[in-house]
């Protein structure tokens, strides 16, 4: 490497850290990488950047910034080069702020740490390379699974949002449930008038291809060069079209309670589902089934299937409000009917509670209570129920049983997971990217579910769930030329050996397996059928991939294995049995804030303790634990983020748990100590948690004394690669 | 093709910078769209700021989703960069005193108040705290990152602070001033302000000091609050053993709220789930008409039957406190049909939800359509929850009580909305 040394810009925070300035600026001029360095009062204030600016020129874009979390100041320097013409790809940062100064009272102890952490950030920036802005055109076409509201929404949204679009839908008709439904709380007005302008927006649009009595069969591809696979009306034939990105929108089904004895729904003809009362209330034919007759006294049952460990844990959340708009639809028709509902809790939110006011003003009667049973007996439907409040069974002969029946995925969400790659929840809906905050997205990149796909919704949550989708792939998209700095996992063909390994274990599905047609036939020994293909564009920069792949592969452009390696090295230089040093790496997500946050309000703990950033914790490989112990680390941990909330899509923090686990393993079988090894949850919300776990890995290392490598009595470990 | 990146000139007005104008903000701000986001409070986040841990995913509530700026799933408002994204024009203690103008083309007159601290320019070295009571960090999650300044708690230390803040960045002669700017688009995130329970005599509420509200709660159960996360008794600091939690207060109540709060049976179960399961030997009993935990939210149902939450079906009929600083509480039980004694060391209300100050004067100067004293839809039959009027939009729990994937859900509509009328 030509050069390879950087310029060190070291901050005083306004000559407010308690650190010996003088000691680092000697230290660090002495270290190999460093190419200079310059003590600032105030880098990130105007000055300071300007600094930054002219140290890049003369740097190659090569420097390290010793100061406060880069969390803060990144986005700063980035966007104050960015107007500047300047690449602030290769910049480096050390947190001597809230990872050193703040928390250790001792300033010499603090001062070694701050330059040690810069040492091995020299070495990180030695290897870094210059990342430029990329660019890939990609198709303006969505295509949109279900004619539902939802998908509906969808379509009309992405259409405006200046993209092509094609809408399948499986049935004859547009419309999903909301076509049969009399009355759609609390605006008063039934399922077709809600639909009405929206029907007739997607008439008038040319963008919007409508594809009724239409299935998709199946998905290949991946965000900007999917091709949906599907047969129209019975028609055995497969087709197929292009498109960029997927909505889901397949909405849900309602359940069918056939199996619970205790109701008798589809045997005796007088047991409806509550939509089933909705279809018939729509239709305008309210009457017993089983003879025609009028209906005046009918029974409604709720929670059918739902807040049930047999059936559906979860509660179904829409089917009060429906009873209730069923009852009041019922009272408007036949006034003096009579209706009793049979609930544990009535669960109306916000205004509905005022509907639910105004049935039981109008004389429905709500029973706390359950269902013992329903049978038939004189050409009479006989049903026993439980009231709860009065203590007592009562037994009456309804018109009508109308069951509020759970609500449940549709048919066919897990089929076609396989092909597009989203997750599934526990209650078999299509699991969110993230709960709080990404309800949208899925963990497929360009797959997006909006609607009662994800979870009940009622229509105006669907319709509001559609417009953010839309937005979502928008985002994505950027309308088809899509622009970013490839920051994320490049991969060398020549290397890969078609394991798959990262294609089964990256959290968001980027890497794909192409099967290779043209292999020649001579080399059979060397050949592969699969070999991955990764989209640096499409990453999400885990790095996951890196530290399972067996070859070394598939690497993150800003994080080489022998990047890593090299400041694991350099970081822990002189470690040594009189001063433990406990090493621990740290995803730049939940773990970066609390150990900042932990920084601010100033919690202290032992200064014996080195930390390295990563971008999930997933990144951590077992060799790149073992690496820590080899260079001298008597513990070393990692911290991540609580279990299921990885921030890149669930399981990051999963796979560096078993990369702690197998390190492990590996230590006891050849006579090390196991705990010198461990990993932790946090999140900012409870700094201590952080505090908690570094306090017990330094106790640790002092507890178990020297290392093999301290007293000189281990091997050199391998690097599986070579 | 879609033309993206144009940077449009007619800005949008956000007022509210909870996590839904916060969400709005930033994503116009990424489609090139410049964007005023303003907040009555010195710093942004509002209500999430003081809620510890968050349903669904029990882990911090002060998070919002990435931006280009910060991409990820999801980042800490203290690294959400606000500040440096140079489409956002963040201005806090400020409010929006008059809108007049007509649609697309609004003149909204801001109020801003006293900028003592340039937050841009504050670096948080705690100098001039150590000088001054007048000066705090509000939490360490604060947007800005910056400290507060309190003229009234003002004193000889804060002008040698002002002297000697290395960055200059303090300014005690600060003056509010006003300004008119031209907006085409208003988004109104105004959020919700909890209900405080003064006027609910049989409760005691701001005359018993064990009687708190469920954000109150959330406030001495935050690690990073003045008990460091220990659930002690607001009267003494005494460690509290026993807690009743009261639904519905103010909610589901002709004299005050008749509609739902919708939210407050899932965090109430969710400060009963914290304190059975990590506060040491402590026992909660809650009191309601219907436990509404929608949909996944069961799940907090489940655990705290599971976890010995009892649960009273009915209602709190006296309530006296004791001089040893517990409350003795008679409830009625309907399952039952009996009357229950309690004594509680801490009584916690689940109290209502409602619209803040100022909203209904918004909704007024706007023509907007009002729901329970919330913003409703413009259209009721569109079922567009977000659409408020012509070149008007809201979204969060300003609609209405709302969680908060739901406000940023609809904060994200609204902006999709917006893009879309702009193509
Ligand atoms: C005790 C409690 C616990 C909760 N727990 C959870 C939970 O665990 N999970 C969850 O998802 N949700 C929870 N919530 C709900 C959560 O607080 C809301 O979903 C969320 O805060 C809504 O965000 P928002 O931006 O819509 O409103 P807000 O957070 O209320 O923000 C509105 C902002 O607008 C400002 N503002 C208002 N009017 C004006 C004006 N006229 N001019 C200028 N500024 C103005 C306010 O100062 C405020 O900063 C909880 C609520 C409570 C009360
Ligand atoms: S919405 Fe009502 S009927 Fe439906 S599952 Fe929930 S509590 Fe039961
Ligand atoms: S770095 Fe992570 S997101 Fe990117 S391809 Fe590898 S595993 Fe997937
Ligand atoms: S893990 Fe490495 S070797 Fe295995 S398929 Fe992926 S890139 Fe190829
Ligand atoms: S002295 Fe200045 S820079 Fe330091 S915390 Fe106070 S205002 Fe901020
Ligand atoms: S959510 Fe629960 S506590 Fe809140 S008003 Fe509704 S029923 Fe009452």
């Amino acid at each position: 490497m030509a050069n390879n040394k950087s310029a060190v810009l070291v901050c005083t925070c306004g000559k407010q850290l308690q650190l010996d300035y003088e000691l680092i600026k000697n230290a660090v001029s002495k270290m190999k990488l460093a190419a200079s360095v310059t003590v600032h009062d105030l880098v990130c204030q105007e000055e300071g950047l300007a600094k930054i600016s002219e140290l890049i020129d003369k740097h190659d874009g090569r420097v390290v910034i010793a100061a406060c979390t880069n969390q803060k100041l990144q986005p700063r320097i980035d966007e104050y080069l960015k107007s500047d013409g300047k690449n602030s790809t290769q910049l480096q940062y050390v947190n001597i702020r809230e990872h050193s100064a703040w928390v250790h009272e001792n300033q010499e102890e603090a001062t070694r740490k701050s330059i040690d952490m810069i040492r091995g950030v020299l070495a990180r920036s030695a290897g870094s390379t210059l990342r430029q802005v990329e660019k890939k055109n990609v198709p303006s076409h969505v295509t949109i699974v279900g004619g539902g509201i939802a998908g509906i929404e969808a379509a009309l949204s992405l259409s405006n949002l200046g993209y092509d679009v094609t809408l399948i839908e499986l049935e004859e008709e547009l419309g999903g449930h909301v076509i049969h439904l009399p009355v759609v709380a609390p605006t008063d007005k039934s399922g077709k008038e809600i639909l009405a302008g929206r029907l007739d927006a997607l008439q008038k649009n040319k963008g919007i291809n409508v594809m009724t009595k239409t299935r998709v069969k199946f998905v290949e591809g991946e965000m900007g060069s999917f091709t949906v696979h599907y047969t129209t009306d019975g028609d055995e034939d497969e087709k197929t079209i292009g498109t960029s990105a997927i909505v889901m929108a397949t909405g849900f089904r309602e359940f069918k309670p056939t199996m619970m004895d205790e109701y008798r729904y589809g045997k005796n003809p007088d047991v409806l589902t509550q939509f089933e009362l909705s279809c018939m209330l729509s239709e305008g034919a309210l009457a017993r089934p089983s003879d025609g007759e009028e209906v005046k006294d009918i029974v409604m049952v709720q929670c059918v299937g739902s807040r049930n460990e047999e059936y559906k844990r979860d509660c179904s959340k829409l089917c009060c409000t429906f009873a209730i708009d069923n009852s009041l639809s019922i009272i408007e028709r036949v006034p003096d009917a009579k209706i009793r509902v049979i609930y544990m809790d009535i669960r109306v939110p916000f205004e509905h509670e005022m509907i639910y006011k105004e049935s039981r003003d109008k004389g429905v009667d709500y029973i706390r209570g359950r269902i013992s049973r329903v049978w038939e007996k004189d050409g009479k439907t006989h049903v026993q129920f439980y009231d709860s409040l009065l203590n007592q069974y009562f037994e009456v002969t309804p018109d009508l049983v109308v069951l509020s029946s759970a609500i449940l995925p549709p048919d066919g969400t897990r089929e076609l997971s396989e092909t597009l790659g989203y997750l599934i929840e526990d209650d078999g809906h299509i699991k969110e990217l993230y709960g709080k905050l990404r309800r949208n997205e899925t963990r497929r990149r360009g797959v997006v579910a909006v609607g009662g796909v994800t979870r009940p919704q009622f229509v105006s949550e669907a319709v509001t769930d559609a417009q953010a989708g839309a937005l979502m792939l928008h985002t994505e998209l950027q309308g088809g030329s899509i622009e970013s700095v490839a920051r994320g996992a490049v991969l060398n063909v020549d290397d890969c050996v078609g394991c798959s390994l990262c294609a089964q274990q990256c959290p968001r599905g980027v890497p794909l397996m192409i099967e290779q047609t043209d292999i020649e036939e001579e080399d059979e020994e060397q050949k592969f059928v699969f070999i991955a293909s990764i989209d640096t564009l499409l990453c999400h920069a885990c790095g996951v991939c890196q530290s399972l792949c067996p070859t070394g592969a598939t690497q993150l452009n800003f994080l080489s294995n022998e990047q890593l390696w090299s400041e694991i090295e350099a970081t822990l230089e002189g470690a040594g049995p009189d001063y433990p040093i406990t090493l621990c790496f740290y995803c730049e997500e939940c773990s970066v804030s609390t150990i900042d946050i932990v920084g601010t309000r100033k919690m202290n703990y032992p200064a014996s303790t080195r930390l390295i950033p990563v971008p999930c914790a997933g990144r951590v490989s077992i060799i790149d634990i073992l690496k820590a112990l080899e260079s001298g680390a008597s513990t070393v941990m990692i911290a991540a983020c609580e279990t299921d909330r990885c921030h890149i899509g669930g399981t990051g923090n999963e796979i560096a748990q078993v990369q702690v686990d197998v390190a492990r393993e590996i230590l006891t079988a050849i006579g090390w100590k196991g705990k010198r090894v461990d990993m932790f949850r946090m999140f900012s919300a409870e700094p201590e948690r952080f505090t908690t776990a570094i306090n017990e890995m330094v106790k640790r290392a002092k507890e178990l004394g020297p290392t093999p490598v301290h007293q000189g009595t281990s091997g050199k470990w391998m690097e599986a690669s070579k | 093709m879609v033309e993206v990146k144009t940077l449009v000139s007619n800005p949008v007005l956000v007022i509210g910078a909870g996590v839904a104008g916060l969400t709005a903000a930033t994503q116009l701000a990424d489609f090139g769209i410049r964007t005023v986001l303003v907040d009555r409070l010195p710093i942004v986040g509002g209500n999430a700021m003081d809620l510890y841990k968050a349903f669904p995913t029990d882990d911090c509530s002060y998070c919002f989703e990435g931006s280009r700026l910060r991409p990820g799933i999801r980042k800490c408002f203290y690294r959400s960069a606000i500040l440096d994204q140079p489409n956002i024009d963040l201005k806090v203690n400020t409010e929006v005193t008059e809108i007049s103008g007509s649609p697309g083309k609004f003149q909204a007159k801001l109020s801003v108040g006293p900028q003592y601290i340039d937050s841009k320019k504050c670096i948080m070295c705690g100098l001039c705290i150590e000088c001054s009571n007048a000066f705090c960090l509000p939490s360490p999650q604060c947007q800005p990152q910056a400290v507060i300044y309190d003229p009234e708690m003002s004193d000889e230390g804060a002008k040698k602070a002002e002297e000697e803040c290395p960055t200059k960045a303090i300014n005690l002669g600060a003056q509010p001033s006003e300004e008119t700017i031209q907006v085409s688009d208003i988004v109104i995130a105004t959020g919700y302000h909890e209900m405080k329970p003064v006027s609910i005599d049989e409760y005691g509420y701001g005359k018993i000091p064990n009687v708190v509200t469920q954000l109150e709660l959330a406030q001495i159960l935050d690690p990073n609050g003045k008990s460091g996360g220990a659930l002690v008794r607001p009267s003494d600091g005494g460690q509290v053993k026993r807690v009743m939690m009261v639904q519905c207060v103010g909610s589901r109540d002709e004299n005050y709220y008749p509609f739902c709060s919708k939210i407050c049976c899932v965090y109430a179960l969710k400060h009963a789930n914290i304190i059975t399961l990590e506060r040491d030997g402590t026992q909660v009993t809650v009191v309601y008409m219907d436990i509404r935990t929608y949909d996944r939210h069961e799940r907090y149902y489940r655990v705290a039957r599971d976890a010995g939450v009892r649960f009273v079906r009915g209602r709190v009929s006296r309530l006296e406190a004791c001089a040893d600083g517990t409350l003795d509480i008679i409830a009625y039980d309907s399952l039952l049909d009996k009357y229950l004694k309690f004594n509680v060391d801490l009584f916690v209300l689940s109290s209502a939800l409602e619209p803040p100050k100022g909203s209904a004067e918004l909704i007024e100067s706007l023509s907007l359509h009002p729901a329970s004293g919330f913003v409703g839809p413009a259209d009721l039959t569109s079922e567009n929850a977000v659409v408020a009027a012509d070149h008007v939009y809201v979204c969060g729990a300003a609609t209405g009580p709302a969680e908060i994937p739901e406000s940023v859900t609809q904060a994200r509509a609204v902006v999709s909305m917006i893009l879309q009328s702009r193509k």
